[in-house]
């Protein structure tokens, strides 16, 4: 499962996801893309079971892009324990999803396959979705 | 080339909260400049510009109290989910004048090294070209058929009309055809593969220095 290779800290603050996404709300790299319709975390294991959804149904056709990285950790205190004694330690990564975030993108397949393989990924994210096609600049 | 005809009409105020006025309204804030003259602000139907940006045009007729004329979208903002427009530049421009846009690239057939299981993927989407106002093409298509893994299609090899001039570079590569990547056990490893816990940017140098001042 992704993680960074290197971080500055190992556990982070929790915070809270305001706004609307500013950047990264474009098909950039393939013809079709999923967005995110409200915000919320995906965690690495939500990544990688899209990938895996989308990769599996295209059957090594087209290519797949993952638009998200899992750069948040999350910790968790371990089952059994009285409540104290400092922070947990980092249970999982997580990305940090805003409204309008593309999450993944397909390219070289035709507009229904993607909407296929799209569809399967949808159902592995834990916030709404939608499909997205690549819109061009006047 | 097509020129679809969207309603306007003038606008007095400007700023956040009477833009947001005039979307609830059902119009799209616009401003027109060009040519020297001084700015003109102008709210356009919001049905009319979603009609006009369906169809990828580039140039409007816009009408407002009566009037009519033609403008170039310079550009256009959209919502976060990059659905409804929020604001259009409008550029003023002469039907004798040449202009800079992006024209839609469209890859047309399979190409051969797709069948051998290598995987095509468009570099270029758009093309800069610079033509007449009139001639601006609604899109450029480029055949794809002949690439086999590990050929490119280069902006040279595209045809474009005779009046219109491209601004990429001829070396720029508008599709290539990948060849198959690794079996997917092997990248599943890849992935699976790794530390299960970062490392820490400057803890050694820090437990380091930590170490020598207990000492």
């Amino acid at each position: 499962m992704q993680m960074p290779k290197r971080v500055k800290y190992r556990k982070a603050q929790k915070g809270r996801i305001r706004g609307n996404a500013t950047r990264g709300n474009t098909v950039s790299f393939g013809d079709y893309g999923l967005q995110a319709l409200e915000p919320g975390r995906v965690t690495a294991r939500h990544i990688e079971a899209g990938r895996v959804a989308a990769s599996h149904y295209l059957a090594r056709e087209g290519r797949v892009y993952v638009r998200i990285f899992p750069h948040k950790p999350v910790s968790g205190k371990p089952l059994e324990t009285r409540m104290g004694k400092g922070k947990g330690e980092p249970a999982f990564w997580t990305a940090i999803v805003k409204a309008g975030t593309v999450l993944y993108e397909v390219g070289g397949i035709g507009e229904e396959a993607a909407k296929q393989a799209l569809l399967r990924v949808a159902h592995k994210m834990p916030v709404r979705t939608r499909f997205v096609h690549r819109r061009h600049s006047v | 080339m097509e020129i679809a005809t969207v309603q306007g009409e003038t606008r007095q105020t400007a700023g956040h909260h009477a833009n947001e006025r005039l979307r609830r309204r059902g119009l799209v804030p616009a401003v027109i400049y060009g040519h020297g003259l001084p700015n003109e602000y102008v709210a356009l139907s919001l049905h009319d510009t979603r009609l006009a940006l369906a169809r990828m045009l580039h140039v409007i007729k816009l009408r407002v109290d009566g009037g009519e004329q033609q403008y170039l979208i310079k550009e256009v903002q959209f919502d976060h989910l990059q659905q409804t427009p929020i604001h259009v530049d409008l550029m003023r421009v002469d039907v004798t004048e040449r202009v800079k846009v992006r024209v839609p690239l469209e890859l047309r057939g399979r190409p051969r090294g797709t069948l051998e299981g290598g995987t095509l993927v468009s570099v270029i989407t758009e093309l800069d070209v610079e033509c007449l106002l009139l001639d601006i093409p609604d899109g450029i298509r480029a055949h794809v058929e002949h690439l086999g893994l590990n050929e490119a299609l280069y902006v040279r090899e595209l045809t474009v009309p005779p009046e219109v001039k491209v601004l990429n570079s001829g070396n720029d590569i508008v599709a290539i055809v990948h060849p198959p990547r690794g079996t997917t056990a092997a990248e599943l490893e890849a992935v699976t593969e790794g530390t299960a816990e970062p490392e820490v940017i400057g803890k050694g140098a820090k437990e380091d220095e930590e170490g020598e001042g207990g000492e």
